[in-house]
């Protein structure tokens, strides 16, 4: 049983759960402290002793049934498939491999271990014996499906299949030549070629499981951590559900460690005043020292959002994070535009984040399936909004830079940076592409003070973490 | 100590707490390999409690450990008594003169006083805080480490020493070890995730909301007065709600809450004006509340409509 546990741990860790040594002794401790009869009870301990992480825990669920009971409920389901085909209950079948077994004893052959497990239907031997197979045909390397044949033939050979279908034949023989009566020869003899087919299947389905182990378990992983790199231009319906829920864990992350910083931060100088009339009451004596608390300013936001179709992902996730934020700035002012500007603070307070996210960007405050229009928008901005600019304000603007050709008025830019204490522009396209075609991101990126190119999550998650510390 | 796995379940229940096996075992395996546990979960669903029956049922005494921001060891081990040294120098000044008295240089005065030094650094003046009680104690005790998510990482990392091999160095007076390893039991809300270094040395639980049928047992055990039908009723209303997209989904203990304040109403079944008037006991959120309560209105039109079609449900009511 040890041996069982010491491979399933490594597939544990294939799979990208994080076994400890001293978390895998501390398994097997467990299990012989409580003994693997019940099922149940067996999956619980090494599953508080291995697993540490709640998220890893469907992965291991997943894992233990496919390796704990995969190949050994495929063998007893092809017995039982076979007590169908030939029509017997399960005493009948249990009596049919005595009789075999008799009538090997009178013929005083004795069969391979394989052939053994095989006709006796001794599920435990016959799976161990097909693991080890399957492992000197080196299955765990097993990439794609379609190696699946190709693995199945090799776990055949390790096997032995070709010598036991020999030894099975010439058992054939000599039951044919045995003192039997005709119908008790024939039944013997189609139960041995049954079982050898139904031999078959099972290495098909031993490799299959191999497959699966190794496969579909890496495949979520795999998929999360490309979505991070992935470019928001590309993304599918599926993948902005899924995304939201990473930035949703990226932002607590981020807050985790924000908070951690500030706090640290805070320490001041010595503090005299405090000190004395702290240790009053050990007599003046100064055991305890006391520090200045040093106040830092949350940022104050001002947002303003490009949601035309080709950056509104970007704008979404952008928004997504800073609200989810929130308590980490002391103000946040949002607003998007296409060729209009609309301010969606309110929006936002009175409706949750995704709701809000979801209104803002199908149209319902500004026309979103107008031409991008920054000019007009800088300009409407400067009349209407200038005020919410104050010294403490960082400014991002989140846009491509495209203008359609309109008139680019940079003057409300240099405005802009000249009362806030800094102006940041991100942008999704690659930088390569700036300042071509009708990009005017030449003339603004002169009155910015961070000029970033933003087209996935990763960048989105730094910028954010410059922002806040 | 424990026999088997099924002992854990049954003298657990004995002290009205109901737990899967999941959880059955998890405690037995700590209270017999005297590794720490780790609860994880959503809040409510009685990681704290876990501790208090587990103390209960084994008859030892409970230590508790809140863990909040800023905890240091000095909170959490052991403090010195500067307040009663102090106290002690001042009332002592006398003798402490008469042992100073003879000495011709300051050094032969000081060197008589650090002969004395470990007077004040005794377990006269020693405060012990919940670990080192722990430790110090004469039998085996229940620790219990309360949303260790809440401390800093540093005191995360100070716990490893102790967790690992439960003794305490404290300089004055020698290594500490424990007389008997207590059961250390954490709790985290997940307000972040805990290190792998912790992690690593403690088993580890995971306390889900129950399902249905456990959680009508909790709710007829824990309030006796409550009929089978509203018992029913209320679970069957709690576990729709989770499935919503709130806030803060309803835990256990609300779920209790809300049965106790419906049997001190009276309450033969649920309707629409009863929820209206309860809901907040469950739903702590004005957004949670609203949504919460049109889940609610499409349940007990649902339920009416089936009632009323079958004498059968009627009468399953009554009773």
């Amino acid at each position: 049983m040890d041996a069982k546990i010491i491979e399933f741990t490594g597939l544990l860790r294939e799979n990208g759960l994080r076994v400890s040594i001293a978390e895998h002794l501390d398994a097997l401790r467990a299990v012989a402290c409580l003994g693997c009869r019940d099922r149940e009870l067996f999956k619980s301990t090494l599953r508080a002793t291995m697993v540490k992480r709640a998220v890893d825990l469907p992965v291991y669920d997943e894992l233990f049934d496919l390796y704990f009971s995969g190949l050994g409920q495929a063998i007893r389901q092809s017995a039982t498939a076979l007590m169908g085909a030939l029509q017997l209950g399960e005493a009948e079948f249990q009596a049919l491999m005595d009789r075999l077994a008799e009538v090997l004893d009178e013929l005083g052959i004795t069969l391979s271990e394989l052939a053994q497990a095989l006709l006796q239907h001794d599920a435990g031997r016959l799976e161990k014996l097909l693991r080890q197979a399957a492992r000197a045909s080196g299955v765990e390397r097993i990439q794609r499906a379609f190696q699946e044949g190709r693995y199945s033939h090799s776990t055949a050979q390790h096997l032995g299949l070709g010598a036991l279908s020999e030894e099975l034949q010439q058992l054939r023989s000599q039951i044919g030549h045995a003192s039997l009566s005709q119908e008790e020869a024939q039944a013997l003899q189609q139960f041995v070629d049954r079982r050898l087919q139904d031999l078959n299947d099972l290495i098909k389905h031993a490799v299959r499981l191999e497959v699966e182990k190794h496969d579909q378990l890496l495949r979520e992983r795999r998929h999360l951590t490309n979505l991070a790199e992935k470019s928001f231009y590309y993304l599918s319906e599926e993948e902005i559900r899924r995304m939201k829920e990473a930035v949703a864990k990226l932002a607590q992350r981020l807050k985790n460690v924000v908070v951690i910083r500030r706090r640290k931060a805070k320490r001041g100088k010595f503090d005299v005043k405090d000190t004395l009339r702290k240790n009053l009451q050990y007599g003046g004596v100064p055991f305890r020292i006391q520090f200045d608390r040093r106040v830092r300013d949350k940022p104050q936001v001002v947002i303003l959002c490009d949601v035309s179709d080709s950056v509104r992902n970007v704008s979404r996730f952008m928004l997504q994070f800073v609200y989810s934020l929130q308590d980490l700035y002391s103000r946040v002012r949002s607003f998007i535009f296409v060729s209009e500007l609309g301010e969606i603070t309110q929006l936002f307070k009175e409706s949750e984040i995704s709701d809000a996210i979801d209104q803002a960007l199908t149209g319902s405050v500004i026309n979103v399936f107008a031409h991008s229009d920054f000019g007009r928008t800088f300009r409407q901005f400067h009349r209407d909004y200038l005020a919410a600019v104050s010294k403490k304000t960082t400014v991002i603007v989140l846009g491509d830079a495209r203008n359609n050709y309109n008139v680019p008025q940079e003057w409300v830019l240099r405005d802009i940076r000249l009362r806030a204490k800094q102006v940041i522009w991100l942008n999704p396209e690659s930088r390569p592409t700036w300042g071509f075609g009708d990009s005017e991101m030449d003339r603004y990126q002169p009155f910015c003070d961070v000029v970033e190119e933003c087209r996935n999550l990763n960048q989105l998650y730094r910028v954010i973490d410059r922002l806040v510390s | 100590m424990f026999e088997s796995v099924d002992d854990v379940i049954a003298r657990l229940a004995a002290q009205k707490y109901i737990c899967s096996r999941r959880i059955g075992t998890v405690v037995y395996l700590a209270v017999h390999l005297e590794k720490p546990i780790l609860i994880e979960g959503p809040a409510g669903v009685g990681k704290t409690e876990l501790a208090k029956v587990l103390a209960g049922a084994l008859g030892l005494d409970l230590i508790r450990l809140q863990c909040y921001e800023g905890l240091d060891e000095a909170k959490a081990l052991y403090e010195w008594e500067y307040a009663k040294q102090l106290l002690y120098t001042q009332i002592l000044k006398d003798k402490i003169t008469e042992i100073v008295g003879g000495a011709v240089s300051l050094k032969e005065a000081v060197d008589r006083i650090a002969r004395e030094d470990d007077v004040f650094f005794s377990d006269r003046f020693i405060l012990p805080r919940p670990l080192l009680r722990s430790i110090r104690s004469p039998q085996r005790t229940v620790l219990l480490i309360d949303e260790i998510d809440k401390a800093d990482t540093e005191f995360e990392a100070f716990l490893l020493e102790v967790l690992s091999d439960f003794t305490v160095s404290v300089p004055e007076l020698g290594t500490l070890r424990a007389k008997h390893i207590p059961i250390v039991i954490l709790t985290s809300n997940n307000a972040r995730e805990m290190s792998d270094a912790l992690k690593r040395r403690c088993l580890h639980l995971y306390i889900d909301f129950p399902p249905a049928a456990q959680e009508l047992e909790i709710v007829r055990l824990k309030v006796p007065g409550i009929s089978e039908a509203l018992a029913g009723q209320v679970v069957d209303a709690v576990q729709r709600l989770r499935k919503l997209d709130l806030k803060k989904a309803p835990s256990i203990s609300e779920t209790l809450d809300w049965a106790k304040t419906l049997t001190l109403l009276n309450v033969e079944r649920l309707d629409e004006t009863v929820v209206n008037d309860t809901l907040s006991t469950i739903l702590k959120y004005e957004g949670d509340i609203r949504k919460g309560h049109e889940e609610l209105k499409a349940y007990i039109e649902k339920r009416k409509a089936t009632a009323g079609s079958g004498v059968a449900d009627e009468k399953e009511f009554l009773h």
